[in-house]
């Protein structure tokens, strides 16, 4: 389709008119071969390259001074540009969505979590359709698209079969999507999405142990060569996220070990030593000022030498982990550049999504569901887990689901204070960016430091590509992007900063950027901290206004360590306004939208309490198994059992640091229960399951309908009790961050390593079915605690997510 | 020292092997001025491969010994699971107390401690007169866990002896 006369105002481009002529026959009738024509983009058009690193700081990466090697990231760096002053939200999805927006978060719904979809506009988790994602954009200006990675945008509750797949990346503009869905997974058993589908944990081959990021670069390449052995000369679009550096933090010894020694100086030290490293660079002002140390985090100095030497495995851990990611980028880069095709190829590379992540705790952690769950660990609970579940060797293995300490993340942020989820401190929202484009840099290795936002990548790649934006999509009228484009900045080092103003909030904690000037206020809060009682300051009677005010003047102050609101009571008060007219505009109102369980706004309670599983169902993402916490519930199975006994699993969900599993090992029905790793509990009857058609039932009678309730478990055969035992504990709010439920086998890491060696331990019998009901003889009041706890949990383990 | 006929039994886990030889340098070191009177002492390291090795044993004179089954201390022999069943379990664990003593010494102090120690961990193993007991607490500060248990110096003395047969057999 010639471009020319082409409207790409109005998405999709409708066919243009017939320019050939019809008769009865094909005698005299004139061809028009643009009807059979597809969309172009503009002529010249580059391929786009955008990659986003999880859960990291300005000062981790040594491209921009920190102690990870990141090699294929400062090549690209000193071929193209560092920008210093590149701002997210603070946390996951709130920028994944002004990411591929190009809108506030909150104008997308996505004041939070896609674990979590709330009761107002800002909360919902629901990208609206007048806010098409820029990828969309492309897709219909005729660019190949495709995601790969963490995608994080899909309603928790929307992941399976039955849809609805509006908010999946195959519905919001991306050709091919592979990757999980979720907020994070497991590098060595993570849940697979393809396109429209969950397809299941991949298995490891020859051997080795199957390594996500591995696989992640292979299949992004593998796209590239596949869309462009069809399609020689169409630019495409690439989305590449990665799951690291979320937790788990997993990656094999190999590149761990290359840090063994590296951080035994502690992270008071590292942050000082990556701040002088960052003046060297430029990446930092020659002037700028190290803000004090935050009295948050504990010195180095008054650690033991058992939690020193802990807490230095946990990050070198950290370091290789993201060291592998930069080099699975590299491999991506590479094969562009083999393809011949990197001279037009717009390479943009955040290296975060929000600061690093404090979410780990002080101490950080063997397994980060007990943080996501609220379960407080003591310093020796946590060293005496790790012990128990394969020692500190097993720091970065599948052993562990492990998250750092705090005060790697803080260092890590250097030098900014605070770090993911702290909207108001630099620690959570500015992070490295290079933007690489060997055939629109005439200064390449140069520092940008004009104010940008990831809200501005997609009008900026937009109109680097020559695309307009659309008034309309689908239909639908299109609301403006937010964002602004910086594409002048790529050529031109001294083109004006257009993104002048900028609001920030993220769960209470916000700020107001404008014309330089930063309103920051806090909530005094600490980011991992959702105990009740603590959030219940927050609950009627709180008046944000009271929450400690700062002031800063970024263009003098690029640390934001010097707060001059004293000073500037006009300033504070002038941005105080706008912030709340901003919050208005955005739909930011109420604060803790996205926390409104704790305050009483529950959902409604839910109409199904069983849920029948029939044939071979597997692979249930995690939010979405039947919701068995915290109230009794029982499972019931129909199996036939062959005259010769059968094994393996009936109905597993997660694995062992998080899940249960009802399953037949030597002829006898048994239970495990993962209370998080922290608590483990085995039922198993004496017996032998008989031949025939046999009902097998677990009822777990609670305590009461509270979180982590304990209770009583009994196994039935055919009705008759083979075994009880007691529960002590139970998982108050998910099992697992990405594991599975799975009919018939346990798929990925298992729930009783006693099976491991046969995983996934298929059942060798026939499962009829297997139902859950959730609410037994369950009443009113307890129906509204056990809601009111299931909504608590989720918004707790969303907060952290 | 005191007079009476009980012994401390001391199990130290560790999560950093060589803090667990620096607490036991301490320990010997304890011994050798007299701080303390110790029938035995070993340090249990479980390699990165899992195999557990004993790296090295102190008597009750406070001697040093060098390696496994050279100068056999008193508690080296816990790690000959053959006599562990006939020594301590029948002699020694009747007396145990503490959490993790009873979970851990029951059945064999030796296989039950391999258990408990995953790769790249360390444990030490320790018997002495009561009266140390500040002075062992001090010494061994870089534990993560540490469970102490009496016995009677009677039923001691029998597992002495047989630890030590099983110390000479290992040496074999």
């Amino acid at each position: 389709m010639p471009d020319a006369g082409i409207d790409r105002t109005r998405l999709p481009i409708r066919r243009p008119p017939f320019a050939g002529a019809t008769k009865r026959t094909l005698e005299g009738s004139k061809p028009d071969w643009n009807q059979a024509g597809h969309v172009q983009p503009p002529e010249g058009a580059p391929n786009v390259l955008l990659v986003l690193i999880d859960d990291a700081g300005f000062g981790n990466p040594s491209t921009f001074g920190g102690p990870i090697q990141t090699p294929n990231y400062t090549r690209l760096a000193e071929s193209g540009l560092r920008y210093n002053r590149f701002h997210v939200t603070a946390l996951c999805s709130p920028t994944r969505a002004a990411l591929l927006t190009g809108r506030n978060h909150h104008r997308v719904g996505f004041g939070m979590v896609g674990e979590f979809s709330g009761p107002f506009p800002g909360y919902n988790a629901t990208v609206p359709r007048d806010c098409a994602p820029f990828p969309r954009m492309l897709q219909e200006n005729g660019y190949l698209t495709s995601g790969f990675g963490k995608w994080h945008l899909t309603p928790d509750n929307q992941q399976g079969y039955a849809g609805p797949f509006d908010r999946w990346p195959t519905r919001l503009g991306f050709d091919y999507f592979w990757g999980f869905l979720g907020g994070e997974a497991g590098q060595y058993d993570p849940l697979i999405a393809e396109n429209q589908k969950i397809i299941g944990v991949p298995q490891a081959k020859d051997g080795e142990s199957y390594y996500f990021q591995d696989d992640l670069a292979d299949k992004t390449i593998d796209w590239l060569h596949r869309v462009r052995s069809e399609k020689q000369s169409t630019p495409w679009f690439a989305y590449v996220a990665t799951g690291c550096s979320h937790a788990p933090h997993h990656v094999p010894r190999t590149w761990s070990d290359k840090y063994r020694g590296k951080f035994d100086q502690g992270w008071d030290v590292m942050r000082e030593e990556t701040f002088a490293r960052q003046k060297a660079l430029g990446v930092v002002p020659a002037d700028a000022k190290l803000p004090p140390r935050n009295d948050a985090f504990p010195t180095w100095d008054s650690l033991d030498e058992t939690h020193k030497r802990l807490y230095a495995r946990q990050m070198e851990v950290y370091a290789g982990y993201s060291e592998n990611a930069d080099w699975n980028i590299g491999r991506i880069v590479d094969a562009i550049d083999e393809m011949g095709e990197l001279e037009n190829t717009v390479i943009v590379w955040i290296w975060g999504d929000n600061g690093a992540s404090m979410e780990g705790t002080l101490t950080g952690t063997f397994n980060e569901l007990t943080t996501l769950n609220g379960i407080p660990l003591t310093p020796e609970e946590q060293i005496g887990l790790i012990f128990k579940h394969g020692g500190l060797e097993a720091w970065g293995d599948e052993q562990l689901a492990p998250h750092y300490a705090a005060g790697w993340a803080w260092a890590g942020n250097a030098p900014f204070d605070w770090g993911k989820q702290v909207a108001s401190h630099l620690g959570g929202t500015r992070n490295p960016m290079v933007v690489h484009w060997p055939g629109g840099i005439d200064d390449a290795g140069a520092i940008r430091s004009q104010y940008t936002h990831v809200n501005d990548i997609g009008a900026t790649i937009l109109d680097l590509a020559g695309i307009p934006m659309p008034d309309s999509v689908d239909g639908v009228d299109q609301q403006p992007f937010d964002g602004v484009s910086f594409a002048d900045t790529v050529s031109d080092a001294a083109a004006a900063e257009r993104h002048t103003q900028q609001y920030y909030e993220i769960l209470g904690n916000r700020g107001m950027y404008k014309d330089g000037w930063l309103l920051a206020q806090r909530m005094q809060r600490i980011p991992w901290n959702l105990d009740p009682a603590k959030l219940s300051e927050f609950g009627p009677g709180w008046n944000p206004e009271d929450d400690p005010v700062e002031l800063y003047y970024l263009p003098d102050d690029f640390t934001q360590s010097n707060n001059i609101a004293a000073d500037h009571p006009e300033k504070v008060r002038e941005l105080r306004e706008l912030f709340w007219a901003e919050a208005e505009a955005n739909h930011v109102l109420p604060l803790l939208g996205g926390l409104t369980s704790f305050f009483g706004m529950v959902p409604p309670i839910p109409e199904e309490s069983k849920f029948v599983f029939r044939g071979d169902i597997q692979n249930i993402p995690s939010g979405m198994i039947p919701p068995i916490y915290n109230h009794s519930y029982t499972i019931s199975a129909d199996l036939v059992i062959p005259p010769g006994g059968v094994e393996g699993v009936i109905v597993a969900e997660a694995d062992n640091l998080g899940g249960f599993s009802l399953f037949v090992q030597d002829g006898k029905l048994k239970h495990t229960y993962s209370m998080l790793g922290v608590l483990e509990y085995t039922q198993a009857a004496e017996q032998v399951l008989p031949s025939g058609e046999v009902n097998v039932e677990l009822v777990f009678t609670a305590d009461a309908s509270k979180p982590a309730t304990g209770g009583e478990v009994t196994l039935l055969v055919n009705g008759e009790p083979v075994a009880k035992g007691r529960m002590e504990h139970t998982v108050p709010g998910r099992f697992s961050g990405y594991s599975g439920m799975d009919i018939g086998r346990d798929n990925g890491l298992v729930v009783d390593r006693s099976y491991a060696d046969k995983a996934p331990f298929t059942f060798t019998g026939e499962i009829k079915q297997v139902v859950f009901d959730v609410a037994p003889h369950l009443s009113e009041e307890d129906a509204k605690a056990m809601n009111e706890h299931a909504a608590q949990a989720l918004a707790a383990h969303a907060a952290s997510a | 020292m005191s007079g009476n006929n009980k012994l401390d039994v001391l199990v130290a886990v560790y999560l950093i092997p060589d803090l667990a030889q620096r607490d036991f340098d301490t320990y010997t070191k304890l011994a050798s001025d007299g701080d303390i009177v110790t029938d035995g002492v070993a340090l249990v390291i479980k390699d990165a491969d899992g195999e557990i090795q004993v790296q090295e044993t102190g008597d009750h004179l406070g001697h040093k010994g060098a390696k496994a089954g050279a100068g056999a201390g008193l508690v080296i022999g816990l790690f000959a699971p053959p006599l562990l069943a006939a020594t301590v379990a029948g002699a020694a664990v009747g007396g145990l107390a503490g959490k993790f003593a009873r979970h851990r010494l029951q059945g064999g102090i030796g296989d039950k401690l391999d258990d408990a120690l995953p790769p790249g961990s360390a444990g030490i193993i320790a018997i002495y007169e009561p009266d140390g007991s500040d002075a062992v607490s001090g010494a061994l500060t870089n534990a993560i866990r540490t469970s102490t248990a009496q016995i009677d110096k009677a039923s001691a003395k029998e597992l002495k002896a047989g630890l030590k047969e099983a110390s000479a057999g290992l040496a074999g």
